[in-house]
């Protein structure tokens, strides 16, 4: 079995079992848990067979039928991101979503959407990649509206159905007016097909429908509903990864019909700008924790916008691996935020059988009763919001620098833009770093139940990371480089 | 021109199912257009998925509907609208528009010079095989969130016909904790 | 000729799910006008098979769409069961307790 069908196909195969596991005996969720997290251990060990294969042998393809899969710098980096968060939520939901109804559904559409994105990082036919996606989304609603027996979790349900359903009309439409064009639907030969006003609109139609799970700044109304009201592992996981997955979908397509990819870069740049200065804007106001995460993701997202768009416009192969690099390391920090503000959530409000949402309010002094949590949580936000010497920092400074790089007006005018924008979003984080180390402990902390262990481990595990990455941003390169390489080969730079 | 009758009247048939005051009307309206869309992709000689679309398109879908508004209860819908409607139209009319410029620059000929010699099978079983896989994880999907969405919990309140009683209770909580919420937002 | 006429009908249909998105608030007709919007993309890929000459393979793209697009139905289906059951009503103007 080559690594690439290993890769793709483990996680498809061990979804059912992980849930027939669970349905065997009733009082055995832990099975398909445990089920769950063995599937994602093999995977990491075919991904390290292809990561070895392609060090070695550049891009692998895998032909089945007429459909191609290639595992190239791209597919590695999303596939690491997406098998890194997927272990740790896994081993972070033991305890969080025990007892909870349909927890063996919970694991297997888990592994069934890590699953898609690791097949959608693959899939170089236009169509499959669709295909890929609709898996991605359709595994993805019941973890959305999980507690479905709470208004908010069903409202959020909805929201993220309908506009979901909308975009994935639209890629279709595109997918259509392409196939009808140019007979082909392999994304390399759409690369030799030139130009034609077909193309743009199929373009325009991506960039809308894939937009949608991007969360592009007017398409984005689902995310903060839907990563607030999620269990907290799947918020890790939808912000981590899932809108990163569609920003990889729209790169694919779009970098396929390059023949125009100056206008699209000044398309990513424009949308870049618009959802950090949005993204930090509505973040300042909210007083949940996890809907300013949420909100971040909006203005994150932005960056790597930023990032990619300058390989668009200007052919930069920094802005490229900068893009890459923050994703990386905005899956990282992202997923801490989210796992570390959910044990916090765990601590305080789920173990007392309570469903309120976790306020910033909540968090005052909760450093005293809650050390770990506390520091990861910070160590998250920091990163964040840009401070050296985190990870963040570092992947945005890439991004920055490439774009000097570039020594074209607009695109520095931009950078200081999102330099700006990076402080502002300080004005968010600090202060609840603030709250929880220099306020007095309140009622809810005081009354808080401890963290279980393994919440504590998974947290450890990516706080360590966030902290390697920072320190030694090169430890990364080999994940990065052949990404941005990648797409400057898609973008025939 | 075989076509315009169909074309007009599966129209038609969806301007009916958005306008339709009662859901069942509705979803019936939705199964006539599945009907005469798969009657056009038969004059178009896809009799295969003519036959998928009629039986999965007209048959298990109106069949879900039905099945979904019999269990709901239906209720007559008002059509006024969310957004004006005069700015709904037009958004569609320019939507429209701009779909036009796209769509009519396209090679339209009657006899397509490259006729690729194969059959549905073939193309489907073998090309696609991979599209056909995935179609199995899309269904195991599906149902798993259609099972996980209809779940009820049984075992915890509803022990006990007092717990029954006291069910109420928290939901009411629940709406009070939700306008809190709301004035919190504010 | 033929495929022009169907591109128009296409297009027509697609309007009016469209406008259907844009005006309904009713959750179980949002699911309907999306149905009818997922089935000009499947009559768009058997048109786009034709027009290109490969018409077997623009059908085995339709059947893959129909089934996923019937996916995606029959979950809204279930999230509106829930949402009658814990909301009252399908109007998904009741819905807006997270505005915001």
């Amino acid at each position: 079995m080559t690594p690439t069908l290993g890769l793709i196909g483990l996680p498809l195969i061990t979804s059912p079992l992980v849930y027939f596991a669970g349905r065997v005996n009733r009082r055995h969720a832990a099975w398909s848990r445990g089920l769950a997290l063995l599937s994602l251990l093999i995977a990491w060990v075919f991904f390290a067979q292809a990561a070895q294969d392609f060090s070695l042998n550049g891009t692998l393809e895998t032909t089945i039928g007429m459909i191609v899969l290639r595992i190239d710098g791209i597919s590695l980096l999303l596939t690491a991101v997406v098998l890194t968060l997927a272990t740790v939520v896994t081993i972070y939901s033991a305890r969080y979503m025990a007892g909870e109804m349909g927890e063996e559904k919970y694991y297997a559409l888990l592994i069934a959407m890590s699953g898609a994105m690791i097949g959608l990082a693959c899939a170089a036919d236009l169509f499959n990649l669709w295909v890929w996606f609709e898996l991605m989304t359709i595994a993805s609603f019941l973890l959305v509206a999980f507690y479905c027996q709470r208004r908010t979790a069903l409202e959020a349900g909805v929201k993220y159905l309908v506009q979901s359903a909308i975009g994935s009309v639209l890629v279709l439409l595109g997918i259509a007016l392409i196939f009808a064009q140019t007979g082909t639907l392999r994304l390399d030969e759409l690369a030799l097909a030139g130009e034609s006003l077909a193309l743009l609109g199929a373009g325009a139609l991506f960039v809308i429908g894939f937009g949608v799970k991007i969360a592009l700044v007017p398409l984005h109304t689902w995310l903060p509903d839907a990563h607030t009201q999620a269990p907290s592992g799947i918020s890790a996981m939808l912000s981590g990864v899932v809108i990163e997955t569609g920003l990889i979908a729209l790169l694919r397509v779009v970098g396929a019909l390059a023949g125009i990819a100056e206008s699209w870069g000044v398309l990513l740049l424009a949308f870049g700008a618009i959802n950090m200065l949005f993204g930090n804007l509505m973040a300042l106001r909210q007083k949940q924790v996890k809907r300013l995460l949420a909100f971040s993701s909006l203005s994150h997202v932005g960056y790597m916008l930023l990032g990619f768009g300058i390989a668009f416009y200007a052919g930069e192969i920094n802005g490229a691996a900068g893009g890459f690099f923050h994703l990386l390391t905005h899956g990282l920090m992202k997923g801490l935020a989210f796992l570390a503000a959910g044990a916090l959530l765990y601590g305080l409000h789920l173990a007392h059988e309570r469903h309120d949402p976790l306020t910033v309010g909540d968090l005052a002094g909760a450093a005293r009763r809650y050390p770990l949590a506390a520091l990861t949580l910070s160590l998250a936000v920091l990163g964040l919001g840009g401070l050296p010497p985190l990870a963040g920092f570092m992947s945005k400074w890439q991004i920055f620098a490439a774009g000097f790089q570039t020594q074209d007006t607009l695109v520095m005018l931009l950078v200081i833009f999102a330099a700006l924008n990076s402080v502002l979003s300080l004005a968010y984080y600090a202060p609840l770093v603030n709250r929880m180390y220099r306020d007095h402990p309140s009622n809810v902390v005081q009354q808080g139940k401890p963290i279980p262990f393994s919440m504590q481990v998974s947290l450890i595990v990516l706080a360590v990371m966030v902290l390697a990455i920072g320190l030694l941003p090169s430890l990364v390169n080999w994940l990065t480089e052949p990404a941005g390489a990648s797409l400057m080969m898609v973008l025939g730079r | 021109m075989e076509f315009l009758p169909l074309l007009i009247g599966s129209v038609a048939f969806a301007v009916f199912a958005v306008r339709a005051v009662r859901l069942l009307h509705a979803a019936l309206w939705l199964a006539g257009v599945s009907i005469l869309i798969s009657l056009m992709l038969y004059r178009l000689g896809a009799w295969e998925i003519a036959i998928i679309e009629l039986s999965v398109g007209a048959g298990l879908v109106t069949v879900l509907f039905v099945f979904a508004i019999a269990v709901i209860g239906d209720e007559a819908v008002s059509v006024r609208s969310l957004t004006p409607k005069s700015l709904a139209a037009a958004l569609t009319a320019a939507v429209l528009i701009l779909l036009c410029l796209f769509l009519f620059p396209l090679p339209v000929e009657e006899n397509p010079t490259v006729q690729v010699e194969t059959t549905f099978a073939v193309s489907f079983w073998q090309d696609r095989v991979l599209d056909a896989l995935l179609q199995v994880m899309l269904i195991f999907a599906g149902v798993l969130g259609v099972m996980g969405l209809l779940d009820d919990p049984k075992p915890r309140v509803a022990a006990s016909s007092a717990a029954q009683a006291e069910n109420t209770a928290p939901h009411d909580e629940e709406s009070i904790a939700d306008s809190h919420l709301e004035e919190e937002r504010v | 000729m033929t495929e022009t006429l169907l591109l128009i009908g296409i297009l027509a249909l697609f309007g009016v799910g469209l406008y259907g998105m844009m005006i309904l608030h009713n959750f179980i007709k949002l699911v309907i006008a999306l149905q009818i919007l997922t089935k000009t993309a499947v009559l768009a890929f058997v048109i786009a098979g034709e027009m290109n000459g490969q018409i077997q393979l623009g059908q085995s793209l339709a059947l893959t769409v129909i089934v996923a697009d019937t996916m995606v139905a029959v979950v809204g289906l279930a999230l509106a069961v829930q949402v009658r059951r814990h909301f009252g009503t399908l109007d998904i103007r009741a819905l807006s307790t997270l505005k915001r």
